[in-house]
């Protein structure tokens, strides 16, 4: 094994082990793109080093999805087939290790955008929003390093230097990565259990083309990505992680946001999207670029227009400390403030969720974050408590 | 766009499958193929299919399962894949085939190796193979691996130039030559039914086996129809006719004239000596082990379950090129298979005669050498293949 290979397959023992946390006699199911088979071989041979008595492989492919979008009839665009139903009810009780990292990320960007942001398998994406309530599934989320993402992210197909940045989020450089790992979601966690004991009634953003205010639910609490499943299983569901999180009130929610970083979406880059909000509902959608897919989505999506996520994340974040635009979300959300449009997480419950989370077949991360946001807790009494400046945390943990 | 690959996946999926509006499309690809499976999936829509579905294959995940896995695992059939084949029915399928990487369990125990068979999905394929519900074709997929084992350099253009030329895509209208070389094949397969014959006689350098025929088999060449009347073409190329023989009767021993790729090794020199219809001694110089494994452990595998006759027309045997890939060599010279007999080729109930197994591998017996005879019901011997040529007028 060369050095390279050293580290991918210490990279795949750390996502199973501390990710997904891999339970021996357990079935594993791996996502990845096709570009991503070295990773996915290697997520495959330490999962069954860690005991996995089953792992299922599914290859996802952008190119497939955009034949489908550009070639196929209106009804392809939303089907779920019977087998990736089967796949999905699967993994119930299994774990699932997903990775991410689009080698093209503006493959279907000349297409029809209302076509783009339509092409969702909604029973699919229906079954994933029960198994996320039911907490029935050990899951982890990680980057596949590809010569395309390099060259998004770096302007070249610099694959090594992407590994370097990845494998520094994700904490590879340290002695002993696993205990690395338990300390920052201890610091994570202290954070979210003392904004908790804060009961706040709402956050407050303000910044640059921000004002922005957005009620909390009494029963939901702040917590980090390490979760446990209803079998008692912990897992960390992103690698890299830096948020602490919540999900709103959707019903409240009024005033202005701007994204302060490009976002990847369906195979589009938005940018400098701006979203208008009245009554919990997006109103107003504006864009440099991309805008339609969003408007899709909230035109096509029930409750795609109303909040299901808050996060903060702070300058200590590893993502943040590489001052690299990922243009991926489950990296560039961990490296500032984002909030999400679209389904609300039941993990943000002891139990079961509040009657008001949102439900929506869709979940979209964008970033608010930046040296000039400030974030502040409204309490029940209307006090506001800075939560928030230049990217360093303020409340005593 | 690559302009060749497009008109290659036409081809396939208009010719091959025969797609037909609002069918669904089933693919099986290698991640290796990943082109391919594009432009097939592109050329499905555009043929009318109602929605493609893809399950990439990939034979590092296979390596890590017999490597790692528990014993369990190896002939484990998960629902998802077998809600997967099961909805097949019906619809289209295209196949790829090509290995990348032809040698890369080859360090791993044969034993293993060769238990590695998802029982429950073999069984739903046998099924539906029996049904002939699907219009389905298996084709080639050009990739670095491959050229390397066929030339020793990885040179995808030249495979692909063979390749193509197998396909006859150099003729001006390509769909319009395979139309007149399926019919050619359907001839031959006429004449040989017109005799009624009991037997196949092969004699060859290491080769002298008689192989019964069952009187209710018939032989089949060029392209068949689904149950409900879909004309597609199982194999691109074919340049083959064949039949499933009456597996009981089987006397003598048959060498393999080219090595072929079997589950990630290469099997080469085989000779498989017949006593009563069953393989009773299994040579070869490398690779007899994974074939006493499919022996010893997968039910009548020990059995045949087709023959298959090609002459030197054939494409592939014109290129001179070892393939190592079945596609492809078993359509450049005369082959047999062990395993699963075809009930397609049988009218009615197939009876005992033809065998039942959850594998079929096929292997090169042909060259300039071996002779091939049909035996008639009063023992006079007909001469099929000599010198590579078809003696029937």
């Amino acid at each position: 094994v060369s050095a390279n290979g050293d580290r991918l397959e210490r990279y795949a023992e750390l996502a199973v082990r501390v990710g997904g946390n891999v339970q021996p006699g357990q079935e594993v199911f791996v996502y990845g793109l096709v570009e991503h088979a070295d990773l996915v071989r290697a997520l495959t041979r330490q999962a069954y080093r860690a005991g996995a008595s089953y792992v299922n492989v599914e290859y996802d492919d952008q190119h497939i999805k955009r034949a489908m979008i550009e070639f196929g009839p209106d009804e392809a665009l939303t089907y779920s087939p019977e087998w990736q139903k089967a796949l999905t009810q699967g993994m119930s009780g299994n774990a699932l290790l997903a990775t991410t990292g689009n080698p093209e990320p503006e493959l279907l960007a000349d297409l029809d955008g209302d076509r783009v942001g339509r092409a969702i398998p909604l029973e699919v994406a229906e079954l994933r929003r029960a198994q996320h309530r039911a907490q029935s599934v050990n899951w982890c989320g990680i980057g596949g390093p590809t010569a395309g993402w390099a060259r998004q992210v770096l302007g070249e197909p610099d694959v090594e230097r992407l590994w370097e940045l990845v494998a520094f989020c994700f904490r590879l450089d340290e002695p002993d990565p696993v205990a690395a790992w338990r300390e920052h979601l201890d610091r994570l966690d202290a954070r979210s259990a003392a904004l908790t004991e804060r009961r706040p009634d709402a956050l407050r953003y303000r910044g640059p083309g921000t004002d922005f205010t957005v009620g909390l639910l009494p029963s939901a609490h702040w917590g980090s990505a390490r979760f446990r499943t209803a079998g008692g299983i912990d897992y960390v569901a992103n690698m890299p992680t830096e948020e602490i999180f919540t999900t709103p009130d959707p019903r409240r929610a009024e005033g202005t946001l701007r994204s302060s970083m490009p976002l990847s979406l369906g195979g589009q880059l938005i940018r400098n999207l701006q979203l208008r909000f009245e009554g919990g509902r997006i109103v107003g959608v504006e864009a440099e670029s991309g805008g339609d897919v969003v408007r899709s989505h909230l035109a096509t999506i029930e409750n795609a227009d109303r909040l299901g996520e808050l996060a903060l994340v702070t300058k200590e974040s590893r993502v943040g400390q590489t001052g690299t635009l990922f243009y991926s979300t489950l990296f560039d959300e961990n490296a500032t403030c984002h909030i999400a449009y679209g389904a609300g997480l039941p993990y943000a419950f002891e139990g079961e969720p509040d009657e008001a989370m949102n439900i929506s077949n869709i979940h979209v991360d964008f970033m608010v974050g930046g040296p000039e946001l400030e974030v502040d807790a409204v309490l029940a009494d209307g006090t506001e408590v800075p939560l928030i400046r230049n990217e360093e945390w303020q409340l005593a943990t | 766009v690559d302009e060749r690959l497009e008109r290659y996946a036409e081809l396939v999926v208009k010719v091959g499958a025969n797609v037909q509006p609002g069918q669904e499309v089933f693919l099986f690809p290698s991640v290796e193929h990943k082109d391919l499976a594009r432009a097939l999936t592109r050329q499905s829509y555009r043929a009318g299919a109602a929605y493609v579905h893809i399950l990439y294959n990939d034979a590092h995940v296979r390596r890590a399962m017999i490597e790692l896995g528990p014993d369990e695992a190896l002939t484990y059939s998960p629902e998802w894949q077998k809600s997967y084949v099961s909805s097949i029915a019906g619809n289209a399928m295209i196949a790829t085939t090509g290995n990348p990487e032809p040698d890369l369990l080859a360090d791993l125990d044969g034993e293993r190796v060769g238990r590695a068979v998802p029982q429950e999905i073999v069984q739903i394929r046998i099924k539906q193979m029996g049904e002939n519900t699907v219009n389905w074709t298996g084709v080639g997929a050009p990739s670095e691996g491959w050229a390397t084992q066929v030339y020793g350099e990885p040179d995808v253009e030249r495979l692909w130039e063979e390749v193509a030329f197998c396909m006859r895509l150099d003729e001006p209208d390509p769909p319009a030559a395979w139309r007149e070389h399926l019919d050619r094949l359907a001839e031959r397969s006429t004449q040989l039914n017109n005799l009624r014959a009991d037997a196949v006689r092969y004699r060859g350098p290491g080769t002298d086996l008689t192989v019964g025929l069952l009187p209710k088999a018939f032989w089949m060449g060029g392209a068949g129809d689904t149950a409900s009347g879909i004309r597609y073409v199982a194999n691109m190329p074919t340049e083959e006719v064949f039949t499933s023989p009456d597996a009981r009767r089987v006397e003598g021993t048959i060498r393999a004239t080219q090595p072929f790729p079997l589950v990630g090794q290469v099997v080469r020199g085989l000779e498989l000596t017949f006593e009563g219809g069953r393989a009773v001694k299994v040579e070869a110089e490398t690779g007899a082990d994974l074939v006493r494994s499919h022996f010893a452990t997968l039910e009548n595998a020990d059995r045949l379950g087709e023959l298959a006759l090609v002459t030197k027309e054939s494409r592939v045997g014109q290129t001179g090129t070892l393939f190592y890939d079945v596609l492809f060599d078993e359509n450049a010279t005369c082959h047999i298979a062990y395993g699963a007999g075809f009930p397609f080729v049988v009218d009615g109930d197939p009876g005992e005669g033809l065998n039942v197994a959850h594998t079929h591998v096929d292997f090169m017996v042909g060259g300039p050498e071996l002779e091939v005879d049909l035996v008639l019901t009063d023992g006079t011997e007909v001469p099929l293949i000599r010198n590579e040529e078809w003696q029937l007028a």
